[in-house]
């Protein structure tokens, strides 16, 4: 019980990019912000309306509601499963639907659940017509060779549709950042599920083992998202 | 009405069956459900995750992989599993766990119930990434015996005052000699260390299994002996032609083997995770042959053809050299295959001559290699002679004036290696245990692997499973034996020394010249 109110509350609160774009800071104390008018906390100044981010460097693809600050997927090149190399952002995100997950085929404990749940996603995905690619990014990408993967992904029985992403560290460790799961430790990866739509840039996050039923809802919300 | 009759009576049955096994044979049954999520009886053992839409095999999610192989359990990706050690679960006052949900003490009733229906003994639901499983009567009663005596099992080999380490010897055949000399080393590394205290007070005692020169027969000594699961681990085992049967036992049976003796290690995927190589086999050493002459420009253009016996052995230096080709350089090799002990030499010529192959890599024996060099002479052609692991030997010397410097050997480890502090504690060890003076390069790599494994046994410390051995090992890197190249092992990485020195053949001098500094072969 406790824990299906805990994927709703790791559920990230939805900010349209409108609310994301409006930033008031303090001219002293540049780290005390808001997204209303108002005083300073420290030194009662005026807040003043800060241009975003997003109008100095446009963000190549989406809005991150959680830190909400422009996310930039970067378009490095990785593997999938089959050893096939293919340019992360172009071709598995660019214009999508998708769910994201992170694992490693040498943890025992969190991932095998994880990806079982994911596994039971894509069949509902399948059996409700719904057109999502699912996403599961290796955070221990030195071990984690294709072959690894795709024995992994066979265990599970992915159909296509879904990749699993090795690479070079360093371009793994960038993405990682960008959907901002990087950690030191890979043992204290997130069991977490990023979903996001491209082309409206709506991006939300939920509990990696939130039942599969509710992962489909907000994978359809995400979906049906207008353009901003 | 005859069909419940008929139930109970095969219920019955079956129960007695279970209550006949002994305690010790329904525990070790247990501990494979507990580790593999695998049945014995080969009855289906599934998994539900979640809202119980997820359904997976027992063997994706077995208990052991979030509980540990100790029972206490292993934190990852926020998931703190429970300790479930009997005493733990059994504590008379009942637990509280992190998330405040507190339970009076489980009974085996109380845990078949939380493995089956995910609830605890205070009627608490139990963590969500905790699956519910299904099983049999018979297993979940031999899965509940299991846990009862968890984290108590003692590791097989091992026990307070020693620790049991296997090696495998030929007692007939041709080796028989140099097994003597092997076993004499490792023996006297061992028995040095039990001089000095053993290790964290025990001591190491060498369990020589004689093999024979016959595959299968050595398979039929060695088995049982894995199976009764006598020893810890195996060190500087002679495989010699038994690769493809002994490797696989090893993995099946959970024994770790360090520093075997073979050309040909077995590093198909998936990975043997218990078998750890010293020096690159025959296709590591091609592959830096390959690297060597990728260096040199006048060879970037070459062709490459490849001359071997067609048998499983050579298949693994067959794909690397393709795949190593396919990194150096973008000609195809052409690859000439005999059948063993029928080397057609005209047709070797014809084909690698016909490719216009500048570049030959030969496998095989010395005598074939010498005539298909005599051959070549005939029609004024040298090509360059890669030999992997310099299996001719000093026959070389017999090769055509033409060949001079153009044939090649690969050497996995070379006098350079030795430091000078090695070399001093090897002769020391050699004097004080009266080591023969024969075989001395096969000493060298057993003395290696055994003081390889004396090292990752001190590392793992008091508390010894083969497990963290395997993880110790995997973290070696750059590990100096003071007689061979540095050692480096990792998750996905089982030959410690990934390269080969080249030496090239001088007719005239009849010498080996190095021509290399080391080589790697990826």
């Amino acid at each position: 019980m406790a824990i299906d109110s805990l994927a709703v509350v790791a559920q990230a609160p939805k900010i349209s990019i409108a609310q994301a774009v409006r930033r008031y800071s303090c001219p002293m104390h540049p780290e005390v912000t808001s997204n209303k008018p108002g005083k300073c906390r420290k030194c009662g100044m005026t807040l003043r309306l800060t241009p975003p981010k997003s109008e100095t460097t446009p963000p190549i693809t989406s809005i991150n509601p959680n830190t909400s600050s422009a996310m930039r997927l970067p378009d490095v090149t990785i593997q999938d499963q089959n050893g096939k190399s293919l340019s992360f952002y172009r071709d598995l995100v660019k214009g999508k639907v998708v769910a994201v997950n992170f694992v490693f085929t040498t943890c025992t404990a969190i991932c095998p659940p994880l990806t079982a749940n994911f596994r039971r996603l894509q069949q509902q995905l399948i059996e409700q017509k719904v057109d999502a690619q699912l996403i599961s990014i290796s955070v221990d990408p030195t071990t984690d060779t294709p072959e690894r993967l795709h024995a992994f992904a066979e265990k599970f029985k992915a159909e296509p549709g879904w990749t699993f992403v090795t690479g070079d560290s360093a371009d793994i460790d960038a993405i990682l950042k960008e959907f901002g799961v990087a950690v030191a430790n890979k043992n204290d990866h997130t069991p977490m599920v990023l979903i996001g739509n491209d082309e409206t840039g709506y991006w939300t996050r939920a509990y990696g083992l939130t039942s599969p039923s509710a992962l489909v809802k907000l994978i359809i919300e995400a979906a049906n998202r207008k353009s901003p | 009405m005859w069909f419940f009759v008929v139930l109970c009576i095969a219920f019955t049955s079956a129960s007695e069956v279970s209550a006949q096994d002994s305690l010790a044979l329904r525990q070790s049954r247990g501990r494979q459900i507990y580790r593999q999520g695998t049945s014995q009886s080969g009855k289906q053992i599934l998994a539900y995750i979640g809202d119980a839409s997820v359904e997976v095999p027992g063997s994706s999610i077995a208990c052991a992989g979030c509980h540990g192989l100790d029972g206490r359990g292993k934190p990852e990706g926020g998931v703190n599993p429970s300790n479930v050690t009997w005493e733990s679960l059994t504590k008379p006052y009942g637990s509280k766990n992190p998330e405040g949900r507190q339970h009076p003490p489980y009974t085996e009733r109380a845990l078949e119930l939380a493995i089956t229906r995910g609830v605890d003994p205070g009627g608490n639901k139990l963590l969500r990434a905790m699956p519910r499983y299904t099983m049999s009567r018979e297993d979940l009663s031999d899965l509940t015996s299991y846990l009862q005596v968890l984290g108590k099992d003692s590791e097989p080999g091992v026990s307070d005052d020693k620790i049991v380490i296997g090696t495998l010897t030929p007692a007939s055949g041709s080796l028989v000699e140099l097994g003597r000399s092997v076993t004499a080393v490792t023996k006297a590394v061992f028995d040095e260390i039990n001089s000095q205290g053993g290790i964290y007070g025990r001591r190491v005692e060498l369990q020589v299994v004689e093999g024979t020169d016959n595959a299968a027969a050595t398979r039929v000594k060695l088995e049982p002996l894995l199976k009764e699961q006598q020893m810890f681990a195996m060190s500087g085992a002679i495989l010699a032609g038994a690769e493809k049967e002994i490797i696989p036992l090893l993995s099946q049976n959970d024994t770790p083997l360090v520093g075997p003796f073979t050309l040909y290690p077995q590093l198909g995927f998936p990975l043997n995770r218990q078998v750890f190589y010293l020096l690159s086999g025959l296709d590591g050493q091609a592959r830096s042959l390959l690297n060597f002459i990728a260096q040199k420009p006048e060879f970037k253009k070459s062709n490459l053809a490849v001359i071997a016996p067609r048998t499983e052995f050579y298949t693994s230096v067959i794909d690397a050299v393709k795949e190593q080709q396919k990194k150096n350089s973008s000609n195809t090799p052409v690859i000439v295959q005999f059948e063993s002990g029928h080397f057609d030499v005209a047709d070797a010529i014809k084909q690698s001559k016909q490719s216009a192959a500048e570049i030959v890599l030969f496998v095989g024996s010395g005598d074939d290699a010498l005539s298909f060099m005599r051959e070549a002479e005939k029609l004024n052609w040298f090509p360059v002679v890669l030999v992997p692991g310099g299996g001719i030997g000093a026959a070389v010397f017999g090769a055509p004036a033409g060949f001079d410097r153009k044939v090649f050997f690969s050497f996995a480890t070379a006098p350079a290696d030795h430091t000078q502090e090695g070399l001093q504690e090897f002769h020391a060890l050699a004097t004080k245990y009266k080591l023969p003076s024969t075989h001395i390069a096969a000493q060298v790599s057993a003395y290696a692997a055994a003081k390889m494994l004396v090292e990752a046994l001190k590392r793992v410390g008091k508390d010894l499973t083969r497990e963290k051995l395997i993880q110790v090992l995997e973290e070696f890197h750059d590990y100096s034996t003071g007689l061979t190249p540095p050692i480096t092992y990792g998750p996905n990485r089982r030959i410690g020394a990934t390269g080969a020195y080249i030496i090239a053949i001088d007719l005239k001098e009849k010498t080996f010249v190095p021509v290399s500094g080391w080589v790697d072969s990826n």
